[in-house]
């Protein structure tokens, strides 16, 4: 299994409050990955690090290879853009766009022109289980619904590694396992990685592997591995 | 038990922390604002009315028991009018008392001036103004409570009951004369009708604070509607702690109308501060006096309580808003729909204006009528098009950010709308009064002069001596139909070598004309001229005012949004939206219907104008499609301005990730 992205020895302090202390991560191709952990341990500024959002203080971030922990803002927004997907707990969708250009726009802002974007956003739809709900405005979709556009969303670009923040964080539990579900099959048939912050064991049994973070550091809960 | 209330909303209004701050630093600039032009407003209806007032001791009240004999003339200088007002004492009645301004009744000979007129004596040669007045060794001054404006040229001048200047023949009849030349028998100053030249100033205000009020109201309740997401969060965390609907809205009524009160506090203190600048700004006959402008602490502590007051209804009423609908307002299940019936009232309302106004000779009050009409019919029809105009946008858009402008424009057309109204209506203001420049003085009467006189066959003859002894080259005809003397009979001579001529023939003719003054082109078009200077003045004012509410309304419309939309910016930007794209995004969101509207709006005003003063047979001045091309700028500039200026805060509230993610 190739790496596609790793952090190695990443700290991170918040004044007197330390974050990440010394987290060493590999991510492989089609892997996924659940960070678990306390709140306040550092989950969010793990996953911000390695997503290239929050600059480390020490350590290196290297995604196939290349460092770029050193990028400079423009060069970060980018590679978030076309390389990156992310899911959020929830908001994230533009609330007077429809679905369909919610999806469409990461794309069209890699310069694909507006018709083939819309299109491609559209061939999402049906393996979410979103079909017909193309030109329903968020507001008008349930919060599964609106998680499963926001998935496509993060999936539309090809992206190498897809982030999920507590994507679940706003949904009931049967909601929450159809998302996960939905998430982690297809970002693999996207031959992408996935790494997730959450909270719900339940929920990070979806994943490959399970890593525990707590005081900014990793522990190690291997024990759940699924080879 | 106390109500809970009060103390609860002083804990969470400080606890809310700088995002809470921001916007309520925004609001209360909003209040500032707003209170400001409204006292602005204020001052200038009022004092045009108090100014107004104060001259109307000079045109005499006729009392058949008097005690003097007063006569109102009107000469003009450089095309500036000069009121000269000629008293004198009946022997055997009982002393008069004293005009205002002066500290006694003038005794003959006394010659009294302001003290504009007192330097424009001493900077014109004396054959051109001085030698109009009686001479006197030196002058009285007309102190300011005889003065509406600083700059006022009045007179006043003690006679001989038997001097010709108070004789029944002083007593204007003609034509041109109302308002301008009179004389009466009086007992004193209290009674008497405003000079032509104030008579209707204050109207004439009252039509810019009809185009300067909505988007002033608008302004204020935009600021009311700040931090509608923040309220709607700290709702839904009351409701959960327990606290009732009703304590919740009275909590948001008391913080808004708090914040409210601070900054229309400091808007008012801003127009105590601003007064003698103000007072700078000429109107009608000039500058003010400080004091005429000053509305009185009763106003000032109205106009901060109704701002206030405004605000926290605004605030109120759309928690409420928020409270009704389940999904909150910040994210709308369904766009706010706009329907056909709005462009069909439009152009029904605009067909009827047109019926009206190709009536001609419109008073004052049916103008504001119909401009509010307009106005209102631009509120039905605005939001449509920006509707129409984001949904055509949202068809072609090809660029993320055009697409996500044009989505949010027909998301909320009123909103939209709202936010850009004040400049639309500005470009309307602007359309009409500076290239309408209306020349309402339509009839040409040349450079002559008129002396009306009674024996018309000798009076050439006089006149050609006594122009001749003062060096002026002139054609001195007996003027029995000219139009110039409106039926009097007189002579009429043609002067020329322009304005300076002008006044040493006025001046050089004086003894000829008996008790009247000899008058030219300026005193014929004076009151045409006068509403058509009027209009032009407030035109400019309504302008500058329009684009300082408009632009403050822009600026703070754009703020409010990016507060608003702090999470999904923010996580936008994230996922890897350029800053560039949400910020193009947002300009694009009221250029688009600014442009289109104002377009709209600007091109009516020129044709109205143009329409207006084809019925009054001039032509459109070029200078006027100057300074409209300079207020489209200016006013395209303050907006890109305004929203620009909310662009660091759209850095620092996206800038955050564990803010926007948490
Ligand atoms: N921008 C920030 N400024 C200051 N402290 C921060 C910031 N972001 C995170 N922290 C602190 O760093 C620690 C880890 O935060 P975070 O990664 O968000 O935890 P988790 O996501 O596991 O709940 C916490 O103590 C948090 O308070
Ligand atoms: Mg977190």
């Amino acid at each position: 299994m190739s790496i596609v992205l790793a952090g190695y020895g990443l700290t991170k302090k918040y004044g007197s409050t330390t974050a990440l202390a010394g987290v060493d991560i590999e991510v492989g191709e089609r892997d996924s990955l659940a960070i678990m952990g306390p709140s306040g341990s550092g989950k969010s500024t793990l996953l911000h690090t390695l997503a290239g959002i929050i600059r480390p203080d020490g350590g290196q971030v290297l995604l196939g290879g290349e460092r770029i922990d050193r990028l400079g803002e423009n060069r970060l927004s980018a590679l978030r853009r076309s390389r990156f997907g992310f899911v959020f707990q929830s908001g994230q969708l533009l609330p007077e766009l429809p679905a369909e250009e919610n999806v469409a726009l990461p794309l069209m802002l890699e310069g694909v022109p507006r018709k083939q974007a819309v299109e491609r956003a559209r061939r999402w739809f049906a393996p979410l289980g979103l079909d017909g709900l193309e030109r329903r405005r968020p507001g008008q979709l349930s919060g599964g619904q609106a998680q499963r556009v926001a998935i496509a969303r993060a999936l539309v670009v090809a992206p190498d590694v897809v982030f999920a923040d507590e994507p679940t964080g706003a949904l009931d539990q049967a909601t929450s396992h159809e998302v996960i579900r939905l998430l982690t099959s297809v970002t693999r048939e996207q031959g992408a990685a996935l790494v997730m912050v959450t909270h719900d064991a339940d929920m990070a049994a979806h994943c490959d592997r399970i890593l525990q973070v707590s005081d900014g550091r990793i522990g190690t809960y291997d024990q759940f591995t699924v080879a | 038990m106390r109500s809970p209330v009060l103390p609860l909303t002083w804990h969470l209004a400080r606890s809310s922390g700088r995002r809470g701050l921001q916007s309520q630093l925004l609001a209360a600039g909003a209040a500032a604002v707003g209170a400001l032009v409204l006292l602005m407003l204020l001052a200038a209806y009022l004092g045009s009315g108090v100014r107004a007032d104060r001259t109307a001791w000079r045109t005499p009240e006729p009392d058949r028991h008097g005690t003097a004999v007063q006569a109102l003339a009107t000469t003009f200088v450089r095309h500036e009018p000069v009121t000269v007002v000629s008293l004198a004492q009946l022997p055997d009645r009982r002393p008069t008392p004293a005009p205002p301004g002066l500290s006694a009744f003038p005794r003959q000979g006394e010659v009294y001036v302001s003290p504009a007129l007192a330097e424009l004596l001493r900077k014109l040669p004396a054959n051109q103004l001085a030698d109009r007045l009686p001479k006197v060794a030196s002058y009285g001054t007309i102190d300011a409570a005889g003065l509406a404006s600083p700059d006022e040229l009045v007179a006043v001048v003690g006679r001989a009951p038997t001097d010709p200047a108070v004789s029944e023949a002083a007593d204007g009849s003609g034509l041109w004369d109302d308002g301008l030349t009179a004389r009466a028998v009086v007992s004193g100053f209290s009674g008497g009708k405003p000079s032509v030249f104030t008579r209707s100033d204050q109207q004439m205000v009252l039509l810019g604070v009809g185009l300067l009020v909505v988007p002033v109201i608008v302004l204020a309740s935009a600021a009311g509607r700040l931090g509608a997401a923040r309220r709607e969060q700290r709702l839904a965390a009351l409701r959960l702690a327990g606290a009732t609907p009703r304590q919740i809205l009275a909590m948001t009524a008391a913080e808004s109308a708090a914040v409210g009160a601070a900054g229309a506090a400091v808007g008012a203190l801003a127009y105590c501060a601003l007064l003698p600048a103000l007072a700078r700004i000429p109107y009608g006959i000039g500058t003010w006096y400080t004091g005429e402008l000053w509305v009185g602490l009763p106003w000032l502590l109205a106009v901060v309580a109704g701002v206030a007051a405004l605000i926290a209804v605004s605030a109120v009423s759309t928690l409420r808003q928020v409270a009704s609908a389940p999904l909150g307002v910040a994210q709308q299940a369904n766009p706010r729909r706009t329907r056909l019936i709005r462009l069909l009232l439009f152009v029904g309302i605009l067909v009827y204006i047109r019926q009206s106004a190709s009536g001609g000779d419109l008073k004052t009050g049916q103008l504001v009528a119909l401009v509010m009409l307009f106005y209102g019919a631009f509120w039905l029809f605005g939001p449509w098009v920006v509707d129409r105009l984001g949904r055509i946008a949202g068809r072609f858009a090809r660029r993320p950010a055009t697409l996500l402008a044009a989505r949010r424009l027909s998301d909320d057309p009123r909103g939209a709308w709202r936010t850009v109204s004040g400049l639309v209506l500005a470009g309307f203001v602007a359309g009409f009064f500076t290239v309408g420049h209306l020349a309402l003085g339509g009839i040409d009467f040349g450079d002559r002069v008129a002396v009306p006189t009674a024996n018309g066959a000798t009076a050439v003859t006089e006149a050609r001596t006594l122009l001749r002894e003062a060096g002026i080259t002139a054609t001195v005809s007996a003027g029995e139909d000219d139009f110039l003397l409106a039926g009097n009979d007189g002579v009429t001579v043609a002067v020329p070598g322009g304005v300076e001529k002008i006044d040493a023939a006025l001046t050089a003719l004086q003894p000829l004309a008996g008790g009247r003054l000899p008058y030219g082109a300026d005193y014929g078009s004076a009151p045409d001229r006068v509403a058509g200077d009027l209009l032009s003045d407030i035109g400019t004012a309504t302008l500058a005012v329009s684009f300082l509410v408009a632009t403050a309304s822009a600026g703070l419309t754009a703020a409010a949004n990016v507060l608003d939309r702090r999470r999904v910016y923010g996580l936008l930007r994230l996922s890897g939206t350029p800053l560039k794209v949400l910020d193009r995004a947002r300009v694009r969101e009221t250029a688009l219907p600014l442009l289109v509207l104002a377009g709209g709006t600007t091109s009516t005003g020129v044709y109205a104008a143009y329409q207006l003063n084809k019925a009054a047979e001039s032509t459109i001045s070029t200078s006027g499609a100057i300074q409209l091309a300079a207020c489209l700028a200016v006013g395209t500039l303050a907006m890109f301005v305004a929203i620009a200026g909310s662009r660091p805060l759209l850095r620092t509230v996206t800038g955050d990730p564990a803010r926007s993610a948490e």
